[in-house]
């Protein structure tokens, strides 16, 4: 399969296609991978893969650093691919802007990451090239989906607040989470914004609650659960449990699943007669 | 006269600690994290880790502080100071790069003025470092003129000579007069005193060729290149026991409000970007390169110590695996080729 992925993107490079190639290289330690971004043929052997490639590469498509390189062969698995069916839903790129090199996964991580337990897009939903057998994605039942909020959700009201209130107590405001969130695009965060301030910069409770709260409200009915921001989380805070509840609250409201059809409307920038209004009193 | 302790004695020491009225820190499991926290007894401590997740400066310079409130009346404003910030304390088990940084900040938060915040509760927290043990591949102390039982920084270091028995050696008067208050818990010296075991950290780079590089070199293609992986998150910094840069917000109301003290970090878009919407530095090459000018060039011609310790946290939790040792011996090598030209 490497063989497979360095020669496509060598081709890519030749004959001009591209001008880049956002890619996993090797990492620091065994463990790890990194991002690369291949602009000469004759470096594309850098390019690997592995169990270790976790990463979304699909967060550099909004990095200014790495849009000047031109336009990216980008290698993407079946969670990343979604990714970029939600960006060209929301109009932040065009499907010509990009080459995808999908790559069919098994799962990554070591342990295997939770996010690939109950994958169903094994094999790229969307791409220009596919490397590794073409399988057949089977979509899973939504509870299979959302199993891992089972322990959660059983929870009392006062557990879960008791429960988070421990977990953003940890927070330190690095950003890692937004920073890494290809979903996170905007140009000036809200915390960004001190006129008015919406949330208090600082790490204390009031604003570590706000600031993650707003985070993953900012991400419901659109994150594709790649876990990126529970991954990069330097002081280990499970992020992704509150997008992935957010998700299926949208999933379940709105009948949509984010970046897997691409002819399905957005759930939050769409109007329709039939969605559920219970919630206004 | 050198002393012992052995590891059946920690929780008499931390329990004695207490009982005179000493707040207790030390490493302690959080999950699937080893964090500096506080401890009750020593059963919470945690001793077989490389290294803790958080660094030693939060409990000098934490993540945020309230440096004043205030409330206006009419045509006056009440402006009320905090106290009892800096608690007497003992920090037991930190690493020796860890306790290092703290005599290199105190050059920083003593330069212009003297923040009263660092300077009070450095008065008040001991430092007892465990030498280490064992180390990992992110490691580097030994690059940066430091050692794994390196003394500085440390008031008392305890160093493992056998499964259970540490030898305690005294570094500072501070250090010596905790000893003295305590002395019932620490044995006479032990007979297997020169069987220390201390970890073998491998030199990664010549720290001598660094700063005559960054000298020619604040323009140099390396900058972008190694940095295009970078997410401008502040992760790196955060997580660093020497980098100390922070923002002053007023969080308030029409009346009253405080102003507190944040951690901000260098490798943000917002860190140097002006009200006028100019940005000086603003690509995150640039940002990255003012990362290493600033702990390796610009602080050492300032302060003359090097602004890094070798603990490695910045590149064990980075996002995307930018690994700072790395990028140091990337530049030995370009030193090294420049010098083979001339």
């Amino acid at each position: 399969m490497i063989e497979a992925l360095r020669k496509k993107a060598e081709e890519l490079l030749k004959n001009k296609t591209v001008s880049v190639v956002f890619g996993y290289g090797e990492g620091s330690t065994p463990e790890r991978t990194r991002p690369v971004f291949i602009t000469k043929p004759e470096e594309v052997n850098k390019l690997t893969w592995n169990k270790y490639c976790v990463y979304n590469l699909t967060t550099y498509l909004k990095r200014q650093e790495t849009r000047k390189l031109g336009k990216p062969a980008i290698v993407v698995k079946g969670c990343d691919a979604r990714t970029l069916i939600v960006l060209m839903k929301e109009s932040q790129i065009k499907r010509e802007d990009v080459y995808i090199l999908g790559v069919s996964c098994d799962g990554v991580g070591d342990p295997l990451a939770e996010k690939c337990k109950a994958c169903d897009v094994h094999t790229p939903r969307i791409y220009d090239d596919l490397i590794g057998e073409k399988g057949e994605n089977k979509e899973l039942p939504f509870d299979e989906r959302y199993a891992e909020l089972d322990e959660y959700e059983n929870l009392s009201e006062k557990e879960k607040w008791e429960f988070w209130q421990k977990q953003f107590e940890k927070c330190i405001k690095c950003y890692a989470c937004s920073n890494i969130c290809p979903l996170c695009f905007c140009d000036r965060c809200i915390v960004e914004k001190n006129q008015p301030q919406w949330i208090d910069p600082s790490a204390h409770a009031r604003g570590n609650l706000s600031w993650n709260v707003t985070r993953a409200y900012h991400l419901a009915g659109r994150c594709i659960n790649c876990e990126e921001c529970q991954r990069v989380c330097p002081v280990d805070i499970p992020l992704n449990l509150l997008n992935k509840k957010l998700a299926k609250e949208a999933e379940k409201n709105f009948n949509y699943r984010p970046g897997y059809n691409i002819d399905d409307e957005l759930a939050m920038s769409t109007y329709n007669e039939k969605d559920n209004q219970d919630f206004v009193r | 006269m050198e002393k012992s302790l052995n590891k059946k004695d920690f929780d008499n020491f931390i329990t004695s600690l207490r009982g005179k009225g000493y707040k207790t820190f030390a490493p302690k499991k959080n999950n699937n994290l080893v964090v500096l926290d506080e401890v009750q007894g020593a059963d919470e401590i945690s001793l077989d880790h490389v290294i803790t997740n958080n660094s030693i400066k939060e409990f000098f310079f934490p993540k945020t502080e309230n440096v004043l409130s205030y409330r206006m009346e009419k045509n006056q404003v009440q402006i009320e100071e905090p106290e009892g910030f800096a608690v007497k304390a003992v920090i037991f088990g930190s690493r020796p790069c860890d306790a290092f940084s703290l005599p290199v900040m105190d050059k920083v938060f003593n330069w212009d003025c003297s923040d009263k915040f660092w300077v009070q509760r450095r008065e008040a927290i001991t430092i007892v470092t465990i030498a280490c043990d064992k180390c990992d591949s992110y490691c580097f102390c030994t690059s940066v003129g430091l050692a794994p039982d390196a003394k500085q920084g440390s008031d008392v270091l305890l160093t493992k000579i056998s499964s259970d028995n540490y030898v305690v050696e005294t570094v500072t008067e501070k250090g010596e007069s905790l000893i003295k208050e305590f002395e019932s818990v620490f044995s006479g010296p032990s007979s297997d005193s020169s069987d220390r075991q201390v970890a073998t950290v491998e030199k990664k780079f010549e720290i001598e060729k660094v700063k005559p590089w960054l000298d020619e070199n604040f323009v140099h293609a390396v900058w972008t290149d190694f940095s295009l992986k970078c997410i401008g998150c502040g992760a790196c910094t955060f997580v660093c026991p020497t980098c100390h840069c922070f923002d002053i917000v007023d969080e308030c109301t029409m009346t009253k409000g405080d102003r507190v003290k944040n951690w901000d970090g260098c490798q943000f878009k917002m860190f140097t970007m002006h009200t006028s919407g100019h940005n000086p530095r603003s690509t995150q090459g640039e940002r990255w390169r003012q990362r290493i000018m600033h702990k390796f060039k610009y602080y050492v011609e300032k302060f003359d110590s090097i602004l890094c310790v070798g603990c490695g946290r910045c590149s064990r939790v980075c996002p995307a695996d930018m690994n700072i040792s790395e990028m140091l011996e990337i530049i030995e090598t370009e030193a090294s080729q420049s010098e083979n030209k001339e």
